[in-house]
């Protein structure tokens, strides 16, 4: 119903092709209603061949939210063991069982997803116990409850990465899809209930490296920018005994960037991270003025590569605020004086000025001259010679960019010179 | 004004009405199509892009009003809210639609009669919200996101129970969610989006807080998402997309600038992803036509006083006249 990138058909089906559709909904709606009947008859209490149902249709259609849920609720009913409320586990387990959750595995599944095996049993606690009395009963009780905990430990840890491995060939398949990242979100954020800390923080470390290789396949995937927020945010939380990756996240910004200048996305996170970058260094206005002097070496080096590319100037105006009035808020300097920043607004003008020169076609460059110009007009008086470069800038910016043409009318009706 | 020298121009860059009507009339009959199947989860958004499209094309009879109001009281669950189909699991995205569907043939009254009542849909709704940040989730499992919120006060403003929620916390959220270029994300911290943009701005209007849009920088960045094609897109470096004749324009409306694109060129580029044969608009020239592409095309082209087309309103993407009479404004 939302088709994206698919050529129109212009010729009808073949017969042939009209009854392999036939069979394609047949098999897809029989496993459909075989599902609605499990459910109508026994509700979401855990049963192998449901659990299969819901793998078989999520395989086929991964948009299916509803199916998801299930699944869900078919595990939380009977493939991870029984939350006792509020504890949560206090033993580490011993590592060795962390299944490899790399995009290079194929999407492999376990045998119970297909319901061929039935998952770790769990006796309830007290039961055969009758023989024992007094303190030795209940060391062994205390015991068997350790036992027992580490058991169901290992347990949900295999159902947990078994289940983010799952997703992991739909994820390949669907990178935009919504319900599954929903999904890992879920199992992760079991995890962190379920798992000893360490074990965890495991899983949500592998998890950040899948995230990265997600945005590897497609550098502007919106889902896997927003749930790399959400992932790190975990893995700097309490929760999983974190502490600040600000350094590293803003280091993976720089590769991406180097890997590719036209990375929005990137850029975006890079402002994003800076503010908190520099509180966490303590920076001091010098070290902030520093900062500033290389982030705008960064993007000068960008712009002079390519100068036709919006999403380095989104960036150059950001580092400007800096010396805009009332853009404070996104200032990474905040102390400048009012010459300070008349002074680095002509010289970035200046710089601007000359990559005209080299490229005198790109309407960037002009926007740019302007703005910067009209933002200097708001901390001195323009000289006549720099209102008349603002009006041929203006021209340039209408022939260059005639379909915003309305802007540009806007724009220079908004100048009192 | 854009749009009345359209008459002279070949067939293509006609709009194709009756194909269109026909169309989205036949949705519902393609039980031959895998397609058709694979895509239940969005039934019920599917009949709210369907029936907006036809009232914005001047046909709001095409669509059997009984049987519309049948299938939508079929995806209510007892909790209130709605699925995208019998079946589906309660969910706000489905719940807006169904809203939405209500008001346009004015049937809140089979709400009452015949549903499980407005106030049981309110109570579900205000139920997401997430009383601390004033964002909504998206159902029980707690996924949380500007659509949702955005949803939530589109239809508890139609239902006229916009107090069941904190609308300031909301709005708090909102602003949260803006940027340095003037946009909106899906959450804090998240890169600017058309589509949530307009989420956020529509959200906005709904709470009467337009005041907080930076609307000349947000101005700047929606008017360079029209590429050289004439379409827009969603974000910078990415490719036009009809969809986005929405969420970028619809945004540009509401902030009174959709007169820095070029309109007329757009009009060009949505009229030239028709399937102007067998009806449906597409996300480009070429491609496979959908309800949700058609849905939008046609609103964009309402914005863009297309002739013929009834006036949409940019904040809830459903005919004026259906909101005047459901908001008595």
């Amino acid at each position: 119903m939302t088709s994206h990138n698919t050529p129109r058909q212009t010729q009808s089906r073949t017969e042939a092709q009209y009854a392999a559709e036939q069979t394609k909904i047949q098999t897809y709606t029989t496993l459909q209603s075989s599902l609605l009947s499990h459910i109508s008859t026994s509700g979401y209490t855990y049963n192998p061949e449901a659990f299969a149902l819901t793998t078989k249709i999520l395989r086929l259609n991964p948009e299916y939210y509803t199916v998801w849920n299930v699944r869900r609720r078919l595990l939380a009913d009977g493939l991870l063991s029984k939350r006792s409320s509020g504890s949560s586990p206090s033993t580490v387990l011993p590592t060795t069982s962390a299944t490899s959750d790399t995009l290079g595995s194929s999407g492999s599944s376990s045998s119970y997803q297909e319901g061929g095996e039935t998952p770790v049993s769990r006796e309830s606690p007290g039961t055969e116990k009758g023989g024992r009395s007094g303190l030795q009963l209940e060391k062994t009780q205390q015991d068997d409850a350790a036992q027992e905990s580490s058991t169901a430990q290992k347990n949900d840890q295999k159902v947990l990465t078994d289940e983010l491995q799952f997703t992991i060939p739909l994820l390949l398949a669907s990178p935009k899809c919504y319900w599954i990242w929903n999904y890992r979100r879920h199992i992760l954020s079991e995890s962190i209930f379920r798992l000893p800390t360490p074990v965890a923080r495991r899983i949500w470390l592998e998890e950040l490296g899948l995230d990265s290789q997600m945005l590897t396949r497609d550098r502007r995937n919106f889902h896997a920018w927003g749930y790399r927020r959400y992932v790190l945010g975990m893995l700097e939380s309490k929760e999983l005994d974190g502490k600040s990756m600000v350094e590293e996240e803003f280091k993976f910004t720089t590769d991406k960037i180097k890997g590719d200048l036209s990375n929005f996305s990137a850029w975006h996170s890079r402002s994003r991270l800076i503010p908190r970058l520099l509180d966490e260094r303590q920076a001091g206005n010098q070290e902030r003025r520093s900062f500033l002097e290389e982030e705008l070496a960064f993007i000068h080096d960008a712009l002079n590569v390519g100068p036709e590319d919006q999403s380095l100037w989104f960036y150059h105006q950001f580092l400007m605020a800096s010396f805009t009035p009332g853009n404070e808020q996104y200032a990474i300097v905040t102390d400048f004086s009012t010459t300070e920043k008349i002074d680095h607004l002509a010289q970035e003008i200046a710089e601007i000025k000359e990559l005209a020169e080299d490229y005198d076609d790109v309407k960037w460059i002009y926007e740019a001259l302007v703005e910067y110009t009209v933002t200097l007009g708001q901390l001195r008086k323009l000289e006549n010679e720099e209102e008349t470069d603002l009006r041929g800038w203006l021209g340039r910016l209408r022939k260059l960019d005639p379909m915003r043409q309305g802007r540009w009318d806007d724009l220079e009706a908004s100048w009192k010179l | 004004m854009p749009g009345n020298n359209f008459s002279s121009l070949p067939d293509e860059l006609q709009l194709a009405t009756a194909a269109h009507v026909k169309y989205i009339q036949s949705l519902d009959t393609r039980k031959d199509e895998y397609e058709y199947w694979l895509t239940e989860h969005l039934r019920l958004n599917g009949l709210y892009w369907g029936l907006t499209a036809l009232h914005l094309l001047g046909h709001p009879d095409a669509l059997p009003r009984n049987e519309t109001i049948d299938f939508v009281l079929s995806c209510q669950h007892d909790s209130g809210g709605f699925g995208a189909a019998p079946g589906h699991d309660a969910h706000m995205l489905y719940t807006v639609s169904a809203v939405q569907i209500l008001a346009t043939i004015d049937a809140f009254d089979e709400l009452e009669t015949r549903g499980k009542g407005k106030g049981l849909v309110g109570k579900f709704i205000a139920g997401l919200q997430n009383r601390e940040s004033g964002t909504f989730a998206g159902d029980e499992w707690g996924e949380e996101d500007t659509r949702f919120l955005y949803g939530a006060l589109n239809a508890l403003s139609l239902l006229g129970m916009l107090h069941l929620v904190h609308v300031d916390k909301a709005v708090q959220h909102v602003a949260a969610c803006g940027n340095f270029d003037g946009g909106y994300g899906a959450s804090p911290g998240a890169e600017s989006h058309a589509a949530q943009i307009w989420t956020c701005v529509a959200a906005l209007s709904v709470a009467g807080r337009i005041d907080l849009v930076d609307t000349d920088k947000l101005g700047r960045w929606l008017s360079e998402r029209q590429t050289p094609s004439g379409g827009l897109n969603g974000r910078p470096e990415k490719k036009e997309d009809v969809c986005y004749s929405w969420f970028v324009l619809g945004s540009l409306e509401i902030i009174g600038k959709t007169h820095w694109i070029d309109r007329e060129a757009l009009i060009k580029f949505i009229l030239g992803c028709q399937d102007t044969e067998k009806g449906g608009i597409s996300d480009r020239p070429g491609d496979a036509v959908d309800v949700w592409h058609t849905v939008f095309g046609v609103a964009g082209l309402s914005v863009l006083r297309y002739p013929g087309l009834q006036p949409v309103d940019p904040t809830y993407c459903m005919p004026k006249s259906v909101i005047r009479r459901v908001l008595g404004k």
